[in-house]
């Protein structure tokens, strides 16, 4: 627990689980499940700070790999090593990632996509922007529910969903409006107040990250 | 000044802002639903898991309403994407991993296609419904390689009919009339679904 | 000219008549404008126009022209809706950003505006963490890290209590130098003696254009809040429509109050209320008052039941009339009828709809729907809406911000009248000219008095 994760930069977090997820597919038999499930837990072990989050995510992620387990033994064929290869597949598939997800640093993911990903910086700068409003979204929810509350009226979600919509949508176009006003209508070529560095380690762990994800492949092909 | 004049390609900022924020809301609308789906699609495991497919099609009204409300190459993809994005994120979040990421990719891509094949012209119903449906055909796939692998094909080919008659109706019915109640509610000025 | 208005109007896309009609307006190099004018009187739409938003992130139709020289900077109404980052420092190096310059250019920009408002320490801060006195100075700074030739501000102190008001003011007055200045605002005496101008807008048009001593003078709209019009007399509700179906007393015993905050990173708990002992009475008007941020709105909410104490007692009626600071929160439904029906309708209660109208001024627009109101409008409806029931304990946040005289006199009068005839009401407020029965003074989250 060297409680590396925490200072990794967001792009190699999110790669991270996505490696792991599309190297999840190769899980196809037991030893082979056992051995990525295997270096994944030493993995996440090693670079988490403590162990709450990771069996915090353990928890949920016990959900789905229950619900492919058990589907896969009713409707692939009723043999226990499938489905029990299948809930595996799924705790590579989702559980590294949600680890990880846990540790993403929301306000330099803008900086990381445009500056080393290239995306169009407006296009980055409008999702950082958006992604610090999630605290508000929050915030009108339980406005909506008190009000309907305070109203004696049902909460259905459906209908607070819409009325959190529609707050959304009219905060966009004041938030633009604040936007173009400080130059953003015409940022055709944007700076970045801070650079997306990639230390040793973010380099590192980005290759280990793949590395990990290939090894159920390297293992099939081996074994045949 | 007149938004027919403005080229369909160029985005404004307010096209660009509100992607990203719709995208938001949704992740956090998704990120509630979820924890309800859980519970739900382990319940339809124990009896009959592809009908759980049935109301899949939640997942993939972002990109569909991204796409009717702002008519812009990508708007459909990219909503659906930072929906996903934002429900992989929240603390304690998906219980899917990165696969939410990779989900909301190709559901995004479904959508965006019909759009594209109609030139991003039309926004009817039928092209909405269209959008819903094959963004599901595109996850049943993915959910298929990456989830069901095993199932026997009978049972992958109902999950898929599942799937896709959740798309059309909620996705695709469901994220139009969506935008039709937000224009009604004067939200959409700014964009030329007000008309709708 | 820094700014020309010639013969310019503009009507938004479903709005049946020009927000600005035939406007012509000049500002020149250095000057300092204060814009008024009654609700819907397009003072905004005015900045939105020096602002280039008209056209395209707002449509409609447009005639005439708008020319700006140089570079604007604007403070909009609400500030939160301004702020792009988490931390202090990268939101106000959003707009240098755009502009494309070098890095260590962007951080001694970031550094010099941040000194000028009055928060030279602050790069690292929270942005979720300011107060809403704090929030517009960071707004004004984002502003000025552009190097702006003219400021528009939109309401800059409407939210604020009397205090943080005056001490905004003073950051723009020492920020603004040599600027074009155009303030638009409705309680705008802390202003008079600072500007050089004041433009009169009514329905669209100019109506006064002149310097602050014939301002004074000046024959100008019944709504404007010019500084010695004794306060409007509020509008006496029929005693039928707001008379408590059953009178109530609320008492809160330490009652203490935690806010959270549910981000992407987890939970923030900050206390809102500590220890606050209170009773509420029937045939009162009880104003809470004191400082933003002193946990006055958290406090209402406590007492009405609808946030959860984490320690104390309060015993909340089971029925209650709860209007909320921004009213679009409280609708749902899509139209004006079904929106004052609505709780007397789940309640099984009978209720004249159209007298309700009648009485905040709303008669006739029945059919329209809630959120495609006026801000005023929204407002009124709001609160015929949540105490169409006549709930014995009506709760009202800021009630008054930001509203014309007119709505003011309905609002007032709406809270009057429901203590006049039996109902415990409580307001959280600034607006020192609310009447009331009964202050209680919060600070901190204690009451002091």
């Amino acid at each position: 627990m060297t409680g590396l994760l925490t200072r990794l930069n967001p792009l190699v977090l999110l790669a991270i689980g996505l490696t792991a997820a599309l190297g999840s597919p190769a899980v196809r038999t037991l030893p082979i499940a056992l051995a990525a499930v295997t270096t994944y837990v030493v993995f996440v072990v090693l670079t988490v700070p403590s162990w709450r989050y990771p069996a915090l995510c353990l928890a949920v992620v016990l959900l789905p790999m229950a619900s492919v387990a058990w589907s896969t033994w009713l409707l692939g064929g009723r043999d226990a090593e499938v489905a029990a290869v299948a809930g595996l597949r799924t705790f590579v598939l989702a559980w590294p990632g949600a680890v990880a997800a846990g540790y993403i640093d929301v306000a330099r993911l803008g900086d990381y996509l445009a500056q080393s990903l290239r995306v169009p910086g407006r296009f980055a700068a409008a999702l950082s922007a958006a992604l610090q409003r999630v605290a508000g979204a929050w915030r009108t929810w339980h406005d909506l529910e008190r009000s309907r509350r305070a109203r004696a009226l049902p909460r259905r979600p459906w209908s607070m969903a819409f009325a959190l919509l529609v707050h959304t949508i009219r905060d966009a176009t004041r938030t633009s409006i604040a936007m173009d006003a400080r130059g953003f209508a015409s940022a055709g070529r944007r700076t970045w107040a801070e650079p997306a560095t990639w230390t040793r380690s973010d380099v590192s762990v980005l290759v280990t990250a793949v590395l990990l994800a290939l090894l159920p492949t390297a293992l099939h092909l081996i074994s045949h | 000044m007149n938004s027919a004049l403005t080229s369909t390609t160029r985005y404004r900022t307010i096209d660009l802002v509100t992607i990203a924020m719709l995208g938001v809301a949704f992740g956090v609308i998704f990120w509630g639903w979820g924890k309800l789906y859980d519970v739900i699609d382990l319940g339809a495991a124990v009896g009959f898991k592809p009908a759980a497919a049935l109301l899949a099609g939640m997942w993939l009204i972002a990109g569909v309403v991204g796409g009717l409300v702002v008519r812009r190459p990508g708007a459909a993809l990219a909503t659906e994407l930072i929906a996903a994005l934002v429900s992989m994120i929240v603390l304690g979040g998906t219980s899917w991993g990165a696969s939410v990421l990779l989900s909301g990719l190709v559901q995004g891509l479904g959508a965006e296609l019909v759009f594209a094949v109609f030139l991003y012209r039309r926004y009817d119903l039928p092209t909405a419904m269209l959008s819903g449906a094959l963004a599901a055909v595109f996850a049943a796939f993915y959910e298929w390689k990456y989830y069901f692998v095993d199932w026997d094909l009978t049972w992958r080919l109902a999950h898929l009919g599942f799937f896709t008659v959740s798309g059309l109706l909620i996705a695709g019915a469901g994220g139009w009339l969506l935008v039709r109640s937000l224009a009604r509610a004067g939200a959409l000025d700014s964009f030329p679904a007000r008309r709708s | 000219m820094t700014i020309a208005f010639r013969d310019f109007s503009w009507t938004p896309v479903h709005g049946s008549r020009p927000v600005l009609d035939r406007l012509d307006l000049t500002v020149a190099p250095g000057e300092r404008l204060l814009l008024v004018g009654p609700s819907g009187s397009g003072k905004s739409t005015a900045l939105h126009a020096v602002a280039g938003a008209l056209g395209t992130t707002l449509v409609g139709e447009a005639s005439g022209s708008v020319e700006v020289e140089g570079r604007i900077g604007m403070v909009t109404q609400n500030p939160s809706s301004s702020i792009v980052a988490d931390r202090v420092g990268r939101d106000v190096a959003f707009g240098p950003e755009n502009l494309g310059l070098p890095r260590d250019e962007i951080w001694r920009r970031v550094d010099e505006a941040l000194a000028a408002v009055g928060l030279p320490h602050d790069r690292d801060r929270f942005t979720s963490a300011l107060s809403g006195g704090e929030r517009h100075r960071l707004a004004l700074a984002g502003a000025l890290a552009t190097r702006p030739d003219v400021l528009l501000l939109d309401e800059p102190t409407s939210m604020l209590d009397p205090v943080l008001a005056e001490a905004t003011r003073d950051a723009v007055l020492r920020v603004v130098g040599g600027r074009s200045l155009v303030v638009v605002e409705h309680r705008f005496d802390l202003w008079l003696e600072h500007v050089d101008r004041v433009v009169v807008l009514d329905a669209g048009r100019v109506v006064f254009d002149g310097s602050v001593r014939d301002f004074r003078v000046a024959a100008v709209p019944e709504a404007l809040w010019m500084p010695g019009r004794p306060v409007p007399v509020p509008v006496e509700v029929p005693a039928d429509l707001v008379r408590p179906v059953e009178p109530i007393t609320v008492s809160a015993t330490d009652l203490v109050v935690d806010q959270v905050t549910r981000g992407l990173r987890g939970t923030e708990r900050t206390r809102a209320v500590r220890g606050l002992t209170v009773e509420l009475h029937p045939e009162t008007l009880t104003a809470f008052v004191g400082p933003s941020g002193a946990g006055k709105s958290t406090a209402l909410l406590a007492l009405g039941g609808l946030i959860r104490p984490v320690s104390g007692r309060v015993d909340p009626p089971s029925e209650i009339g709860w209007c909320p600071q921004d009213p679009e929160l409280g609708f749902v439904a899509t139209s004006v009828r079904r929106e004052i029906e609505a709780t007397p309708h789940a309640l099984d209660r009978a209720v004249d709809v159209d007298a309700l109208l009648e009485a905040v001024g709303l008669a006739g627009r029945g059919d329209d729907h809630p959120y495609r109101l006026s801000g005023g409008e929204q407002r009124r409806l709001a609160l015929a809406a949540s105490a169409a029931h006549r709930p014995g304990l009506l709760l009202a946040d800021e009630p008054t911000v930001g509203q014309d005289r007119g709505t003011w006199a309905l609002v007032a009068g709406w809270l009057g009248s429901a203590a006049r005839h039996g109902a415990t009401v409580a307001v959280a407020t600034h607006d020192p000219d609310l009447p009331r029965d009964r202050d209680v003074l919060l600070q901190a989250g204690e009451a002091v008095s």
